[in-house]
Protein backbone atom coordinates (compact mmCIF):
# COMPACT_ATOMS: atom_id res chain seq x y z
CA UNK A 1 0.00 0.00 0.00
CA UNK A 2 1.39 3.39 -0.91
CA UNK A 3 0.30 6.78 0.25
CA UNK A 4 -0.33 9.06 -2.66
CA UNK A 5 2.30 11.74 -3.00
CA UNK A 6 -0.18 14.53 -3.57
CA UNK A 7 -3.44 13.80 -1.80
CA UNK A 8 -6.03 16.34 -2.87
CA UNK A 9 -8.19 16.59 0.19
CA UNK A 10 -6.32 16.08 3.40
CA UNK A 11 -7.57 19.25 5.03
CA UNK A 12 -10.77 19.83 7.03
CA UNK A 13 -12.55 16.70 8.18
CA UNK A 14 -9.79 14.45 6.88
CA UNK A 15 -7.44 15.70 9.58
CA UNK A 16 -9.52 14.00 12.26
CA UNK A 17 -9.70 10.63 10.50
CA UNK A 18 -6.87 8.86 12.31
CA UNK A 19 -9.22 6.34 13.92
CA UNK A 20 -11.91 6.31 11.25
CA UNK A 21 -12.61 3.03 9.47
CA UNK A 22 -10.94 2.39 6.14
CA UNK A 23 -13.07 1.49 3.15
CA UNK A 24 -11.46 0.23 -0.03
CA UNK A 25 -13.14 1.20 -3.27
CA UNK A 26 -12.40 -1.35 -6.00
CA UNK A 27 -13.02 0.23 -9.37
CA UNK A 28 -12.12 3.89 -9.62
CA UNK A 29 -14.42 4.93 -12.44
CA UNK A 30 -17.32 7.34 -12.34
CA UNK A 31 -19.33 5.37 -9.80
CA UNK A 32 -16.36 4.33 -7.68
CA UNK A 33 -15.23 7.94 -7.35
CA UNK A 34 -18.76 8.94 -6.33
CA UNK A 35 -18.62 6.28 -3.61
CA UNK A 36 -15.29 7.64 -2.39
CA UNK A 37 -16.50 11.23 -2.45
CA UNK A 38 -19.53 10.49 -0.28
CA UNK A 39 -17.47 8.39 2.14
CA UNK A 40 -14.86 11.13 2.42
CA UNK A 41 -17.60 13.64 3.23
CA UNK A 42 -18.79 11.26 5.96
CA UNK A 43 -15.29 11.18 7.51
CA UNK A 44 -14.52 7.66 6.36
CA UNK A 45 -11.00 6.95 5.14
CA UNK A 46 -10.84 5.69 1.57
CA UNK A 47 -8.33 3.40 -0.13
CA UNK A 48 -8.41 3.00 -3.90
CA UNK A 49 -7.73 -0.04 -6.02
CA UNK A 50 -8.16 -0.56 -9.74
CA UNK A 51 -6.57 -2.96 -12.18
CA UNK A 52 -6.44 -0.16 -14.76
CA UNK A 53 -3.04 1.45 -14.50
CA UNK A 54 -3.21 4.93 -13.00
CA UNK A 55 -6.95 4.92 -12.27
CA UNK A 56 -6.51 4.56 -8.51
CA UNK A 57 -3.81 7.22 -8.44
CA UNK A 58 -6.04 9.65 -10.35
CA UNK A 59 -8.90 9.03 -7.92
CA UNK A 60 -6.58 9.53 -4.97
CA UNK A 61 -5.26 12.80 -6.35
CA UNK A 62 -8.77 14.04 -6.94
CA UNK A 63 -10.42 12.91 -3.71
CA UNK A 64 -7.62 12.03 -1.28
CA UNK A 65 -7.03 8.67 0.34
CA UNK A 66 -4.41 6.02 -0.25
CA UNK A 67 -3.71 3.80 -3.22
CA UNK A 68 -3.60 0.02 -2.87
CA UNK A 69 -0.99 -1.60 -5.07
CA UNK A 70 -2.53 -5.06 -5.25
CA UNK A 71 -5.68 -6.99 -4.39
CA UNK A 72 -3.73 -8.54 -1.51
CA UNK A 73 -3.72 -5.14 0.21
CA UNK A 74 -7.50 -5.35 0.56
CA UNK A 75 -6.83 -7.46 3.66
CA UNK A 76 -5.93 -4.35 5.68
CA UNK A 77 -9.18 -2.47 5.19
CA UNK A 78 -12.43 -2.71 7.17
CA UNK A 79 -14.80 -2.96 4.23
CA UNK A 80 -14.58 -3.27 0.46
CA UNK A 81 -16.93 -1.57 -1.99
CA UNK A 82 -16.93 -3.33 -5.35
CA UNK A 83 -17.61 -0.72 -8.01
CA UNK A 84 -15.69 -2.58 -10.69
CA UNK A 85 -17.08 -4.15 -13.88
CA UNK A 86 -18.94 -7.42 -13.36
CA UNK A 87 -18.61 -10.25 -12.47
CA UNK A 88 -17.78 -9.57 -8.84
CA UNK A 89 -18.69 -12.98 -7.41
CA UNK A 90 -15.18 -14.47 -7.18
CA UNK A 91 -13.63 -11.43 -5.50
CA UNK A 92 -16.57 -11.06 -3.12
CA UNK A 93 -16.29 -14.71 -2.10
CA UNK A 94 -12.55 -14.34 -1.48
CA UNK A 95 -13.08 -11.24 0.64
CA UNK A 96 -15.87 -12.84 2.66
CA UNK A 97 -13.64 -15.85 3.37
CA UNK A 98 -11.11 -13.34 4.70
CA UNK A 99 -13.78 -11.88 6.98
CA UNK A 100 -14.14 -8.58 5.12
CA UNK A 101 -17.47 -6.84 4.76
CA UNK A 102 -18.36 -6.33 1.10
CA UNK A 103 -20.71 -3.93 -0.67
CA UNK A 104 -21.35 -4.96 -4.26
CA UNK A 105 -22.66 -2.53 -6.86
CA UNK A 106 -23.10 -5.29 -9.43
CA UNK A 107 -26.15 -4.97 -11.66
CA UNK A 108 -25.58 -8.08 -13.75
CA UNK A 109 -28.43 -10.55 -13.05
CA UNK A 110 -26.28 -13.67 -13.22
CA UNK A 111 -23.63 -12.13 -10.99
CA UNK A 112 -26.24 -10.90 -8.52
CA UNK A 113 -27.87 -14.32 -8.41
CA UNK A 114 -24.51 -15.89 -7.57
CA UNK A 115 -23.75 -13.24 -4.96
CA UNK A 116 -27.04 -13.96 -3.22
CA UNK A 117 -25.92 -17.57 -2.71
CA UNK A 118 -23.11 -16.35 -0.45
CA UNK A 119 -25.38 -15.74 2.54
CA UNK A 120 -24.34 -18.80 4.55
CA UNK A 121 -20.69 -18.21 3.74
CA UNK A 122 -20.94 -14.63 4.94
CA UNK A 123 -22.70 -15.65 8.15
CA UNK A 124 -20.08 -18.32 8.82
CA UNK A 125 -17.35 -15.67 8.52
CA UNK A 126 -19.39 -13.07 10.44
CA UNK A 127 -19.09 -10.79 7.46
CA UNK A 128 -21.66 -8.59 5.76
CA UNK A 129 -22.42 -8.68 2.06
CA UNK A 130 -24.67 -6.07 0.52
CA UNK A 131 -25.85 -7.14 -2.93
CA UNK A 132 -27.13 -4.60 -5.44
CA UNK A 133 -26.12 -1.36 -3.73
CA UNK A 134 -26.33 0.97 -6.72
CA UNK A 135 -29.16 2.74 -8.55
CA UNK A 136 -31.19 -0.21 -9.81
CA UNK A 137 -30.88 -2.42 -7.91
CA UNK A 138 -30.18 -0.32 -4.83
CA UNK A 139 -32.02 2.96 -4.67
CA UNK A 140 -34.94 1.22 -6.39
CA UNK A 141 -35.35 -1.16 -3.45
CA UNK A 142 -34.96 1.58 -0.87
CA UNK A 143 -37.64 3.69 -2.55
CA UNK A 144 -39.90 0.67 -3.04
CA UNK A 145 -39.67 -0.06 0.68
CA UNK A 146 -40.53 3.56 1.46
CA UNK A 147 -43.59 3.42 -0.81
CA UNK A 148 -44.57 0.01 0.51
CA UNK A 149 -44.70 1.54 3.98
CA UNK A 150 -47.59 3.71 2.78
CA UNK A 151 -49.67 0.63 1.91
CA UNK A 152 -51.28 -2.19 3.85
CA UNK A 153 -50.54 -4.73 1.13
CA UNK A 154 -48.20 -4.54 -1.86
CA UNK A 155 -49.06 -6.44 -5.04
CA UNK A 156 -46.80 -5.05 -7.72
CA UNK A 157 -43.47 -3.26 -8.02
CA UNK A 158 -42.34 -1.85 -11.35
CA UNK A 159 -38.98 -0.20 -11.87
CA UNK A 160 -37.76 1.92 -14.76
CA UNK A 161 -34.25 3.32 -15.01
CA UNK A 162 -32.77 5.88 -17.35
CA UNK A 163 -29.11 6.56 -18.06
CA UNK A 164 -25.84 4.83 -17.32
CA UNK A 165 -22.87 5.54 -15.08
CA UNK A 166 -19.42 4.94 -16.49
CA UNK A 167 -18.38 2.96 -19.58
CA UNK A 168 -18.71 -0.41 -17.82
CA UNK A 169 -22.28 0.44 -16.88
CA UNK A 170 -23.03 1.46 -20.46
CA UNK A 171 -21.70 -1.88 -21.74
CA UNK A 172 -23.87 -3.67 -19.19
CA UNK A 173 -26.89 -1.69 -20.41
CA UNK A 174 -26.07 -2.61 -24.01
CA UNK A 175 -25.71 -6.31 -23.20
CA UNK A 176 -28.86 -6.29 -21.09
CA UNK A 177 -31.01 -5.09 -23.98
CA UNK A 178 -29.77 -7.98 -26.10
CA UNK A 179 -30.40 -10.67 -23.49
CA UNK A 180 -33.43 -12.40 -22.02
CA UNK A 181 -35.31 -10.37 -19.45
CA UNK A 182 -36.64 -11.99 -16.29
CA UNK A 183 -39.64 -10.83 -14.37
CA UNK A 184 -41.72 -12.14 -11.45
CA UNK A 185 -45.28 -12.60 -12.61
CA UNK A 186 -48.07 -14.09 -10.52
CA UNK A 187 -45.78 -16.26 -8.47
CA UNK A 188 -43.39 -17.50 -11.14
CA UNK A 189 -40.41 -16.33 -13.12
CA UNK A 190 -41.10 -15.42 -16.73
CA UNK A 191 -38.63 -14.68 -19.49
CA UNK A 192 -39.13 -12.24 -22.33
CA UNK A 193 -36.80 -10.99 -25.07
CA UNK A 194 -34.72 -7.98 -24.14
CA UNK A 195 -35.80 -4.87 -26.00
CA UNK A 196 -39.46 -5.90 -26.01
CA UNK A 197 -42.38 -4.49 -24.05
CA UNK A 198 -42.09 -0.80 -24.89
CA UNK A 199 -43.61 1.43 -22.24
CA UNK A 200 -43.49 5.19 -22.12
CA UNK A 201 -42.31 6.03 -18.63
CA UNK A 202 -42.34 9.46 -17.02
CA UNK A 203 -39.29 10.32 -15.00
CA UNK A 204 -38.79 13.41 -12.86
CA UNK A 205 -37.81 16.51 -14.78
CA UNK A 206 -35.62 17.34 -16.60
CA UNK A 207 -35.67 13.80 -18.03
CA UNK A 208 -39.41 13.62 -18.58
CA UNK A 209 -40.66 10.86 -20.82
CA UNK A 210 -38.58 8.00 -22.18
CA UNK A 211 -39.44 4.77 -23.91
CA UNK A 212 -38.42 1.90 -21.66
CA UNK A 213 -37.99 -1.78 -22.51
CA UNK A 214 -37.46 -5.11 -20.85
CA UNK A 215 -33.84 -6.13 -20.43
CA UNK A 216 -31.68 -8.57 -18.48
CA UNK A 217 -31.77 -6.60 -15.24
CA UNK A 218 -31.03 -7.62 -11.69
CA UNK A 219 -33.83 -5.63 -10.09
CA UNK A 220 -36.53 -8.34 -10.16
CA UNK A 221 -34.14 -10.83 -8.52
CA UNK A 222 -33.15 -8.45 -5.75
CA UNK A 223 -36.64 -7.07 -5.20
CA UNK A 224 -38.14 -10.55 -5.03
CA UNK A 225 -35.66 -11.31 -2.26
CA UNK A 226 -36.68 -8.12 -0.44
CA UNK A 227 -40.42 -8.47 -1.13
CA UNK A 228 -41.09 -12.22 -1.39
CA UNK A 229 -44.88 -11.79 -1.13
CA UNK A 230 -45.26 -9.33 -4.01
CA UNK A 231 -47.01 -10.95 -6.97
CA UNK A 232 -45.51 -8.99 -9.85
CA UNK A 233 -42.09 -7.41 -10.18
CA UNK A 234 -40.71 -5.98 -13.40
CA UNK A 235 -37.85 -3.75 -14.45
CA UNK A 236 -37.21 -1.76 -17.59
CA UNK A 237 -34.52 0.53 -18.93
CA UNK A 238 -34.81 3.42 -21.32
CA UNK A 239 -33.32 2.89 -24.75
CA UNK A 240 -33.26 4.51 -28.14
CA UNK A 241 -34.14 2.73 -31.37
CA UNK A 242 -30.44 2.53 -32.16
CA UNK A 243 -29.82 0.88 -28.78
CA UNK A 244 -32.41 -1.79 -29.56
CA UNK A 245 -31.32 -2.30 -33.14
CA UNK A 246 -27.68 -2.79 -32.19
CA UNK A 247 -28.21 -4.54 -28.85
CA UNK A 248 -27.24 -7.95 -30.24
CA UNK A 249 -24.11 -6.58 -31.90
CA UNK A 250 -20.89 -5.38 -30.28
CA UNK A 251 -21.13 -1.76 -29.17
CA UNK A 252 -20.69 0.34 -32.29
CA UNK A 253 -20.05 3.63 -30.56
CA UNK A 254 -17.81 3.97 -27.52
CA UNK A 255 -19.75 4.73 -24.32
CA UNK A 256 -19.72 8.18 -22.81
CA UNK A 257 -16.64 8.40 -20.58
CA UNK A 258 -18.24 10.37 -17.75
CA UNK A 259 -21.73 8.97 -17.78
CA UNK A 260 -24.68 11.30 -17.98
CA UNK A 261 -27.85 12.38 -16.28
CA UNK A 262 -29.94 9.45 -15.15
CA UNK A 263 -33.19 8.79 -13.43
CA UNK A 264 -35.18 6.21 -11.61
CA UNK A 265 -38.91 5.60 -11.45
CA UNK A 266 -40.41 3.26 -8.86
CA UNK A 267 -44.08 2.33 -9.04
CA UNK A 268 -45.66 0.37 -6.21
CA UNK A 269 -49.23 -0.85 -6.42
CA UNK A 270 -51.27 -2.24 -3.59
CA UNK A 271 -54.12 -1.55 -1.24
CA UNK A 272 -54.77 0.56 1.82
CA UNK A 273 -56.15 -0.93 5.02
CA UNK A 274 -59.62 0.13 3.85
CA UNK A 275 -59.21 -2.02 0.75
CA UNK A 276 -58.90 0.91 -1.63
CA UNK A 277 -56.50 0.19 -4.49
CA UNK A 278 -53.74 2.77 -4.84
CA UNK A 279 -50.55 3.27 -6.82
CA UNK A 280 -47.62 5.25 -5.50
CA UNK A 281 -44.87 6.51 -7.76
CA UNK A 282 -41.52 7.94 -6.70
CA UNK A 283 -38.43 8.86 -8.64
CA UNK A 284 -34.94 10.22 -8.48
CA UNK A 285 -32.85 12.21 -10.89
CA UNK A 286 -29.19 13.14 -11.07
CA UNK A 287 -25.95 11.97 -12.57
CA UNK A 288 -26.29 8.20 -12.72
CA UNK A 289 -22.86 7.59 -11.24
CA UNK A 290 -23.60 9.95 -8.35
CA UNK A 291 -26.92 8.29 -7.59
CA UNK A 292 -25.38 4.81 -7.60
CA UNK A 293 -22.24 5.90 -5.78
CA UNK A 294 -24.18 7.60 -3.00
CA UNK A 295 -26.25 4.49 -2.39
CA UNK A 296 -23.12 2.32 -2.38
CA UNK A 297 -21.42 4.64 0.11
CA UNK A 298 -24.46 4.73 2.39
CA UNK A 299 -24.63 0.95 2.44
CA UNK A 300 -20.93 0.90 3.32
CA UNK A 301 -21.65 3.31 6.17
CA UNK A 302 -24.53 1.13 7.34
CA UNK A 303 -22.21 -1.89 7.48
CA UNK A 304 -19.64 0.09 9.45
CA UNK A 305 -22.34 1.25 11.89
CA UNK A 306 -23.61 -2.31 12.31
CA UNK A 307 -27.00 -1.55 10.79
CA UNK A 308 -26.62 -4.58 8.52
CA UNK A 309 -26.40 -8.00 10.20
CA UNK A 310 -23.83 -10.59 9.07
CA UNK A 311 -24.95 -12.32 5.89
CA UNK A 312 -26.51 -11.00 2.72
CA UNK A 313 -28.43 -7.74 2.78
CA UNK A 314 -30.43 -6.38 -0.14
CA UNK A 315 -31.95 -2.95 -0.56
CA UNK A 316 -35.51 -2.78 0.66
CA UNK A 317 -35.49 -5.90 2.80
CA UNK A 318 -35.26 -4.07 6.12
CA UNK A 319 -37.71 -1.24 6.78
CA UNK A 320 -35.65 0.54 9.43
CA UNK A 321 -32.49 0.36 7.34
CA UNK A 322 -34.51 1.59 4.36
CA UNK A 323 -35.80 4.57 6.33
CA UNK A 324 -32.27 5.44 7.42
CA UNK A 325 -30.98 5.13 3.85
CA UNK A 326 -33.78 7.30 2.47
CA UNK A 327 -33.08 10.02 5.02
CA UNK A 328 -29.34 9.92 4.46
CA UNK A 329 -29.74 9.82 0.67
CA UNK A 330 -31.87 12.95 0.77
CA UNK A 331 -29.44 14.61 3.18
CA UNK A 332 -26.59 13.70 0.82
CA UNK A 333 -28.22 15.72 -1.91
CA UNK A 334 -30.02 13.09 -3.96
CA UNK A 335 -33.12 14.54 -5.61
CA UNK A 336 -35.86 12.19 -4.48
CA UNK A 337 -39.28 13.03 -5.83
CA UNK A 338 -42.81 11.70 -5.66
CA UNK A 339 -45.52 11.83 -8.26
CA UNK A 340 -48.58 13.67 -7.02
CA UNK A 341 -50.99 12.87 -9.82
CA UNK A 342 -53.07 9.79 -10.40
CA UNK A 343 -50.89 7.14 -12.00
CA UNK A 344 -52.31 5.83 -15.24
CA UNK A 345 -52.96 2.11 -15.38
CA UNK A 346 -50.53 0.39 -17.70
CA UNK A 347 -49.85 -3.12 -18.87
CA UNK A 348 -46.59 -3.94 -17.17
CA UNK B 1 -31.38 -1.13 -63.43
CA UNK B 2 -29.85 -3.71 -61.10
CA UNK B 3 -28.53 -0.91 -58.91
CA UNK B 4 -31.95 0.72 -58.70
CA UNK B 5 -33.57 -2.59 -57.76
CA UNK B 6 -30.99 -3.12 -55.03
CA UNK B 7 -31.49 0.40 -53.72
CA UNK B 8 -35.26 -0.05 -53.64
CA UNK B 9 -34.84 -3.37 -51.88
CA UNK B 10 -32.55 -1.83 -49.26
CA UNK B 11 -34.97 1.04 -48.71
CA UNK B 12 -37.90 -1.34 -48.34
CA UNK B 13 -35.99 -3.46 -45.87
CA UNK B 14 -34.96 -0.42 -43.85
CA UNK B 15 -38.55 0.85 -43.80
CA UNK B 16 -39.80 -2.53 -42.69
CA UNK B 17 -37.32 -2.71 -39.79
CA UNK B 18 -37.98 0.89 -38.77
CA UNK B 19 -41.72 0.31 -38.96
CA UNK B 20 -41.47 -2.78 -36.80
CA UNK B 21 -39.43 -0.96 -34.20
CA UNK B 22 -41.76 2.01 -34.29
CA UNK B 23 -44.98 0.10 -34.06
CA UNK B 24 -44.08 -2.50 -31.45
CA UNK B 25 -45.24 -1.39 -28.03
CA UNK B 26 -48.02 1.00 -27.42
CA UNK B 27 -46.30 4.20 -26.43
CA UNK B 28 -48.20 6.12 -23.84
CA UNK B 29 -50.19 9.17 -22.93
CA UNK B 30 -48.65 12.05 -21.01
CA UNK B 31 -49.99 12.43 -17.48
CA UNK B 32 -53.03 14.70 -17.61
CA UNK B 33 -52.80 15.92 -14.04
CA UNK B 34 -50.34 16.16 -11.19
CA UNK B 35 -46.58 16.22 -11.41
CA UNK B 36 -43.39 15.58 -9.55
CA UNK B 37 -42.58 17.24 -6.27
CA UNK B 38 -39.64 16.91 -3.96
CA UNK B 39 -40.00 14.13 -1.42
CA UNK B 40 -39.58 15.17 2.18
CA UNK B 41 -37.81 12.41 4.00
CA UNK B 42 -36.90 12.92 7.66
CA UNK B 43 -33.45 11.82 8.77
CA UNK B 44 -33.81 8.91 11.18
Amino acid sequence: MTVDAQPAAVTGPQRTLDHAPIVAVVGCGVTGQAVGRVLRDRSVRVAWFDIAIGAAVRASRRLGGVVLDSAGDLGVVDLVVLASPTPQFELAMMLLDDGRDVVSLSDDPDDVEQLLTLHDRAVANEARLVVGAALAPGLSGVMARHLAGLLATVDEIHIAAHGTGGPACARQHHDALGSRARGWHDGEWIERPGGSGRELCWFPEPIGSADCYRAALADPIVLHRAFPDVERISARVSATRRDRLTSRLPMLAPPHGEGDRGGLRVEVRGALASGERVTHVAGAVGRTGDLAGTVGALFAQSCIDGRCPPGVTVAGADASLGAWLMGEAAASGLQLQEYTGVARASEW
Amino acid sequence: MKLVRRALMALSLASLIAGTLRLRGKGGVPPQEGGWKEMRVPRS
